[in-house]
C-alpha cells in the first residue's frame, strides 16, 4: 500500500487512473441509480456487450475505437429501446439477441483486421493503468453532457419512472425519455470502459446505486451517495490492486460485490430493516 | 345542456379481438359526483382510460370540455389510479410525489413555484398527510398511499378527478374516510369513481353507472335486486345501507 502512494506522487499514469476513477463515479452514481430504480440492469448489459460490435468495426476499418464504442452503444440503446417498446413480452429474448450479437459482431471483426494484434482483454476487463490524458477529457465531456440532461429534465425522468402513466398524462412523453435514459446509460459504459471493461460495468452501475438505494430517501441523494461509494470503490480498487500487480477492473468489480453483500446484511440483520 | 364537462358518444373499444366497451353513451355533468360499478372485467377501468384519453375508441367519440385539445385539458383532469406500479424502495418522499402533479412537458428544471408549493401543502393538509411529507413513499400504509395518490391529482386544481378503485387496498374505516373527503371536493368539482362496491358507494355518490360491457344508468335511488341480476348475470344480496 504504501507503495502505491509513492507511485502516486511519480507516475502520470496512477493519477490519470484516480482521476478516471472520480470522473466516471459521477456519471456512475447518476445513471446507475436511474438503472437501480428503473430495474434495467439486464438491459444495461446488453447494451455493454453490443459495443463491442462498435469497437470491433472501428478497429477494422483502422478508426478509434472509443467513437466506434459510442456510436454502437447510442444505436443499439435506441434499437432496443424502439423495439422492447413496440414489443414488450419478449424484451429479456431481445436483450439477449442484442448481447450475443454484439459481442459476436465485434469478436468477427477483430479476427478479420489485418495484423490484429490488439489486447482483447482490455477491451472486455478494462485497464486503466493505460488511460491517457485524452481519455480524461473525453470522459470528463461525456460526464458533463449526462449530468446537463439529467439536470435539464430531472422531473420528467421522475415522473415516468415513479408512474408511466399519470406522467403520460400529465403530457410527458415517456417514450421519449425511457428512450433518452438508454442514452445516457450507453454514454455512461463507454465511461466506464476502460475502467473495469464491457464485461464488468454492470457491477459499477448496479451495485453502489442499489447499496445507496438502501438508505436513502429521495432520488437526488441518491445520486449523490451512489456516486461517492462508486468513487471508493474504484479508488480502493485501484490502490489495492496496484502493488500484488492484480488485474485493476476485477479487484473493483468483487469490492463492489462485497460491499454489496456487507450492506444487505448490515441492513437486513443489524438495522432489521427489510431490503 | 352546455354544462355537459365529459360527453362519451356511442364509444366501443376492443382488445385484439375481444370485445370490452360496447355503445357506451355518457354524459357526465360539471360539479356531478358520479360512481361506474360493475364486476370484475366489465371494462370499468378501459372506460376511465377512454376518459382520460390513454386509450382511443374504435368508434365513437369522447368529448372533453367541449372538445379542448390535448394541451388545453391537461391539469383539469385528475386521475388517482388503483395502484401504481413502483417499488416499495423507490427513492422519492410523500413531498416530492405529490408535487409530481404539477409536473409537464415542459416543467423548469429547478425548483417549483411559490404558487405550486402552496398548492402541494394545501392538497397534503387536506388529506392530512402533511405530517408524512419527508416519509419516503414505501412506509406508507395502504390508506396514506391513496391519500398522497390523491393529493398528486388535486395540486393542479383539476375541474374532474378520476379515481379507479380508491379504496381497494385500504381498511373500511379509511375507505369511509375517503369517501367523505371526495363527498365534500364533490361540491366543487366533477368527480368519477369506479367501484365493485355497489352498496357502499351508492350511499355517497348522485348517480351510478353501472357498467358491464354495456351500460346502464340510474339514480341512486333506482338501485335494486333487478338491476344488480342484471349486471352481475347472478343473484347479489343487496344490502340496504343508510347513512
Amino acid at each position: 500500500m504504501g507503495g502505491f502512494f509513492t507511485a502516486l506522487g511519480e507516475y502520470a499514469f496512477i493519477r490519470n487512473a484516480l482521476l478516471a476513477c472520480l470522473f466516471a463515479s459521477v456519471g456512475c452514481g447518476v445513471i446507475g441509480s436511474y438503472i437501480v430504480v428503473k430495474r434495467v440492469s439486464f438491459l444495461t448489459g446488453g447494451i455493454a456487450h453490443s459495443v463491442m460490435a462498435g469497437m470491433g468495426i472501428a478497429y477494422f476499418y483502422d478508426s478509434s475505437p472509443i467513437v466506434g464504442a459510442i456510436l454502437a452503444a447510442l444505436a443499439s440503446s435506441m434499437a432496443i429501446g424502439w423495439i422492447s417498446l413496440r414489443w414488450r413480452q419478449h424484451e429479456d429474448i431481445l436483450i439477449a439477441a442484442f448481447w450475443s450479437a454484439g459481442m459476436a459482431t465485434g469478436i468477427l471483426f477483430l479476427s478479420l483486421t489485418p495484423g490484429y494484434n490488439v489486447d482483447l482483454m482490455s477491451y472486455l476487463f478494462g485497464n486503466i493503468l493505460l488511460i491517457t490524458g485524452r481519455d480524461l477529457w473525453l470522459i470528463f465531456f461525456l460526464d458533463l453532457s449526462i449530468l446537463l440532461v439529467v439536470l435539464l429534465f430531472y422531473r420528467q425522468f421522475l415522473s415516468s419512472m415513479f408512474d408511466e402513466e399519470f406522467a403520460r398524462l400529465r403530457g410527458i412523453n415517456t417514450e421519449f425519455f425511457y428512450i433518452l435514459l438508454l442514452c445516457l446509460i450507453s454514454i455512461t459504459i463507454v465511461t466506464l470502459i476502460q475502467l473495469v471493461g464491457l464485461i464488468l460495468v454492470i457491477a459499477l452501475l448496479t451495485l453502489p446505486a442499489a447499496i445507496a438505494n438502501q438508505y436513502v430517501t429521495s432520488l437526488h441523494k441518491m445520486f449523490v451517495c451512489s456516486a461517492i461509494i462508486c468513487a471508493l470503490i474504484s479508488v480502493s480498487g485501484v490502490a489495492l490492486s496496484f502493488g500484488p500487480d492484480l488485474p485493476t477492473g476485477s479487484v473493483i468489480a468483487l469490492l463492489a460485490c462485497g460491499c454489496y453483500f456487507v450492506s444487505v446484511f448490515i441492513k437486513r440483520l443489524l438495522l432489521n430493516g427489510d431490503v | 345542456m352546455n354544462n355537459v364537462v365529459i360527453d362519451i358518444d356511442r364509444v366501443s373499444f376492443n382488445y385484439t379481438d375481444v370485445p370490452v366497451l360496447r355503445d357506451i353513451s355518457l354524459q357526465i355533468r360539471a360539479a356531478e359526483f358520479i360512481g361506474i360499478i360493475g364486476p370484475n372485467a366489465s371494462g370499468k377501468s378501459t372506460l376511465l382510460k377512454l376518459i382520460l384519453g390513454l386509450l382511443a375508441p374504435d368508434t365513437g367519440t369522447i368529448s372533453r370540455f367541449n372538445q379542448a385539445g390535448k394541451k388545453e385539458r391537461a391539469g383539469r383532469i385528475g386521475y388517482v389510479p388503483q395502484h401504481v406500479g413502483f417499488a416499495r424502495d423507490f427513492p422519492i418522499t410523500v413531498r416530492e410525489a405529490v408535487l409530481l402533479g404539477h409536473v409537464s412537458a415542459l416543467a423548469m428544471p429547478f425548483g417549483y413555484s411559490r404558487r405550486q408549493l402552496a398548492a402541494a401543502e394545501q392538497a397534503m393538509a387536506a388529506l392530512e398527510i402533511e405530517a408524512l411529507g419527508r416519509r419516503q413513499i414505501g412506509r406508507l400504509s395502504g390508506g396514506q398511499l391513496q391519500r398522497v395518490l390523491i393529493a398528486r391529482a388535486l395540486v393542479s386544481g383539476p375541474e374532474v378527478l378520476i379515481l379507479d378503485e380508491p379504496t381497494s387496498s385500504v381498511d373500511v374505516r379509511a375507505e369511509e374516510d375517503i369517501y367523505a373527503l371526495l363527498k365534500q371536493y364533490s361540491e366543487r368539482m366533477t368527480i368519477i369513481i369506479v367501484s365493485h362496491d355497489i352498496a357502499f358507494i351508492s350511499g355517497y355518490v348522485d348517480r351510478v353507472a353501472c357498467l358491464n360491457q354495456t351500460l346502464v344508468c340510474h339514480d341512486t335511488q333506482a338501485i335494486n335486486g333487478d338491476i344488480i341480476k342484471q349486471l352481475y348475470a347472478a343473484p347479489v344480496k343487496l344490502i340496504d345501507h343508510r347513512h
